[in-house]
């Protein structure tokens, strides 16, 4: 396969995963704002969402006032051309890279995908009001799945399946781990409150953020608790979001791909692997969590740089590094 | 406190329109001005709109259709008519000072029908002082002479109680009737919360809304809190009758809600005065039952024999403490509508302490004086079957026939236990968006609290609309709507 091509496949997927991740956070958010929150202020309920799309940096620069609302943290995350990393450019990068792909990919998975950045792009010529975010969220979080349920059913496993496989699994893990990281750390204060209402809805919010909700009531019955969430979201992986889950896939789409003799990726992924096996929630707790997720993101991060030059800089001759 | 009426001739149906114009509006403090609590939300109706409000309302339609919140309504074929939850978009709300007088009066009056069943299972005391005579008692149908001396985890047996409450021309709330027994509406009280957040989002921006969502977590805490064997691992259950029956929908939502099994009678199996569910892996030890079964179907060792709806043998289990039911079995005789009477009485004797929400005037059948009155006024009475519920085996005096009145006339001679009769309250009224109109309705409210290490109730209920002009019938199975209900923080 065309390096230029697996490449291609790969960012269509990743982008697509991200613009469904990013939908489903700020759905969350929107949807849970709506009611009273014992103490919690705009700033509380929004900045996380700021650090967990990497995005406070470029909202100081657009925001020089520090004052963190509703109104400009779903604009600058939806649909502000100043973020590259906005649900909208997602969408529009998953579909440039769907039209260099078209004849890879089958014709249904195609028309899901057009049809999703139309109407997303029609939709957000205007400014996005919060009382009308959740109903937008919400659709494009059900065209996204439609386009990978397309895949599932019609979409021929092979080494193109492979490289989407790549990109979906490498955001999904990315974004899982950041979602905890970050969501996590702002409820630890909190543990004086474990079982009250607020921190029900809180522990929640970071479980639906990852559409783990009610999976994880139904595996623990305990209510939500910390060692808990953590097990689950990183270590279980029977549950399609956790870091276990996507590390298996990932190794997974490398046996469709086949590995390069003398390539650096085989070894990357052998080193989440090991970051993974043997950890058990305590013992990630005692380590400290975000030094583990920390870690696990740098790996993460190592693979992508090794997957571009196994992979896709091929094409570009030894000369071009 | 009732205008006269005209009656019509023989067969025709009038519709209810007495006092009329003294029910107590929600929303309205005078002809044009909405309460201050209803203000933001008024201004908002008024700069949404016909078109936009119309189209909100067929969205929340088609999501519940979509979702499949439905209830199914008895009739006369074997299978029922399952229709989607009918929902009016415009919420009703609560101040907090109102709630704190509601909450602190549902706890009061759940402490002491709590300690009413567990006297009337025990000792009787409040047989022996006569308090509440023995023969109510023991005529009630709802009493399971089977359970007497059985003591159930942590003496509780009302665990999950929905009261309904309704509101006099003044605007006091009164509390209408007790429902102890297998109380549903909890799921289309979240229903439609998540609905309203949906299709109304810049309705809440302008409230402080409390949340109801965490109530299966606090039913799931509650049910772990019976298990004899500890809470830690314990094996909890929603039993439920099956998907004929009406409030199947609130069962399988409350059973995914808390992750747990939802189970029928022919799930499970008794052995050695123990349950267990019939798994994959073989038999699992059962330590909570959330029984949504009636207790007449519940055993057929002990009550009906010819019932498949329940679990033979799990009496016995409960009686050997290997398993907690939820609702206990017999704590339908608290909320027998004649028992209701006593009510006062009964919180004075338990807890010594002042009912903090009033009762509505209730005259006894049994009672020579009380049945003559009421024989001689039908048409100004509502006339209830005691151990019915769902609107069934009811007499809405003011709207009903000569021949419906002389059928319950003879009804209450051959059984004056079966029935009490009450005045009719006019309920209060409250704006509804109906076919692109604003329109008054009568409802009621429905709180549900929870009995575990202590009482919760939650912020929030079912209201319940009556959607035919003018009728004072909410319940759902008699066409009754409903709406989001807001308790408000501050």
């Amino acid at each position: 396969m065309l390096s230029r091509i697996a490449e291609s496949l790969y960012w269509m997927t990743r982008h697509l995963e991200r613009a469904d991740n990013t939908a489903r956070v700020l759905d969350i958010n929107v949807v849970y704002m709506l009611e009273a929150d014992e103490g919690a202020t705009e700033e509380m309920q929004w900045r996380p969402l700021l650090t967990i799309m990497g995005a406070d940096e470029l909202y100081e620069e657009l925001h020089p006032d520090g004052r963190v609302t509703v109104q400009r943290v779903i604009h600058l995350l939806t649909q502000d051309r100043n973020n590259p990393g906005s649900l909208l450019l997602s969408l529009k990068l998953a579909r440039e890279n769907a039209r260099v792909v078209r004849d890879r990919i089958s014709s249904e998975m195609w028309e899901a995908l057009n049809e999703v950045w139309l109407s997303a792009d029609k939709h957000l010529k205007t400014t996005l009001q919060p009382w009308r975010a959740a109903e937008f969220y919400a659709f494009i979080h059900r065209q996204v799945a439609a386009f990978f349920g397309l895949t599932q059913s019609t979409m021929m496993r092979g080494q193109a399946y492979g490289f989407m496989a790549l990109g979906s699994l490498q955001e999904r893990a990315d974004m899982t781990a950041r979602i905890l990281d970050t969501r996590y750390h702002l409820l630890l204060p909190d543990l004086k409150l474990v079982g009250s209402p607020l921190d029900y809805y809180q522990w929640g919010a970071l479980l639906k953020s990852l559409s783990g909700f009610e999976a994880y009531r139904r595996k623990y019955q305990g209510g939500i608790r910390p060692i808990d969430v953590v097990e689950f979201v990183v270590l279980d992986t029977d549950f399609p979001r956790s870091l276990a889950y996507c590390v298996d896939g990932l190794e997974r789409a490398l046996a469709r791909i086949g590995a390069l003799p003398d390539g650096a990726v085989p070894e990357r992924l052998a080193a989440l692997r090991r970051h993974l096996d043997g950890a058990t929630p305590q013992g990630i707790l005692d380590l400290g969590l975000h030094e583990y997720l920390d870690d696990f993101l740098g790996l993460l991060a190592d693979l992508g740089t090794a997957l571009q030059s196994d992979y896709f800089e091929a094409h570009l001759g030894d000369d071009a590094q | 406190m009732l205008r006269q009426f005209q009656s019509g001739g023989a067969g025709q149906i009038q519709m209810q329109r007495a006092g009329q114009a003294m029910a107590y509006h929600e929303f309205y403090q005078d002809d044009f001005r909405p309460r201050d609590h209803y203000r933001p939300m008024w201004e908002h109706i008024q700069t949404t709109g016909q078109q936009i409000l119309g189209a909100k309302a067929r969205d929340a339609h088609l999501t519940l259709h979509t979702e499949g919140v439905t209830f199914t309504v008895y009739s006369n074929d074997e299978e029922g008519i399952e229709r989607v939850w009918p929902f009016d978009i415009l919420p009703r709300i609560i101040t907090a000072i109102e709630w704190a007088q509601i909450e602190a009066g549902l706890k009061q009056r759940i402490r002491a029908l709590n300690l009413f069943l567990k006297d009337l299972y025990h000792g009787q005391r409040i047989l022996k002082d006569g308090v509440v005579p023995p023969e109510l008692i023991y005529r009630g149908k709802d009493f399971q002479r089977e359970i007497m001396d059985i003591t159930p985890p942590h003496d509780i047996y009302t665990h999950i109680s929905g009261v309904d409450l309704i509101r006099d021309e003044d605007g006091r709330y009164l509390v209408l009737e007790d429902n102890l027994r297998t109380p549903s509406g909890v799921s289309y009280m979240i229903e439609n919360r998540i609905v309203e957040r949906r299709i109304l989002p810049e309705f809440f921006a302008r409230y402080r809304v409390r949340r109801v969502e965490h109530y299966p977590a606090l039913l799931l805490q509650a049910l772990r809190y019976l298990s004899p064997r500890g809470a830690e691992d314990a094996t909890i259950v929603v039993l439920t009758p099956g998907i004929f029956n009406s409030a199947y929908f609130e069962h399988t939502f409350l059973a995914k809600e808390m992750g747990v099994e939802l189970a029928e009678g022919r799930d499970l199996v008794c052995r050695n005065d123990k349950v267990y569910l019939k798994t994959t892996q073989g038999l699992r030890q059962v330590d909570v039952v959330y029984r949504r079964v009636d207790d007449d179907f519940l055993d057929p060792l002990v009550f009906r024999s010819d019932s498949e709806l329940g679990v033979a043998g799990i009496i016995n289990a409960w009686r050997a403490g290997n398993v907690a039911l939820a609702n206990a079995p017999g704590a339908g005789i608290a909320d027998d509508k004649a028992v209701y009477a006593y009510v006062p009485d009964i919180i004075r004797y338990y807890l010594g302490e002042t009912p903090i929400l009033p009762s509505v005037p209730t005259y006894q059948m049994t009672d020579h004086q009380d049945r003559m009155y009421v024989l001689d006024n039908m048409e100004k009475m509502v006339i209830k079957a005691v151990a019915e519920s769902g609107g069934y085996g009811m007499l809405m005096g003011p709207s009903s026939t000569t021949a419906q009145r002389a059928e319950f006339a003879r009804k209450i001679e051959e059984n004056p236990r079966n029935y009490i009769a009450q005045p009719v309250i006019q309920l209060s009224r409250h704006i509804c968006y109906l076919d692109g109109e604003l329109e008054s309705r009568h409802l009621d409210l429905r709180p549900f609290s929870i009995y575990g290490s202590d009482i919760e109730v939650v912020p929030g209920g079912l209201t319940r609309v009556a959607m035919t002009k003018g009728s004072l019938v909410v319940n759902s199975s008699q066409g009754g709507g409903s709406k989001d209900t807001w308790v408000l923080a501050d």
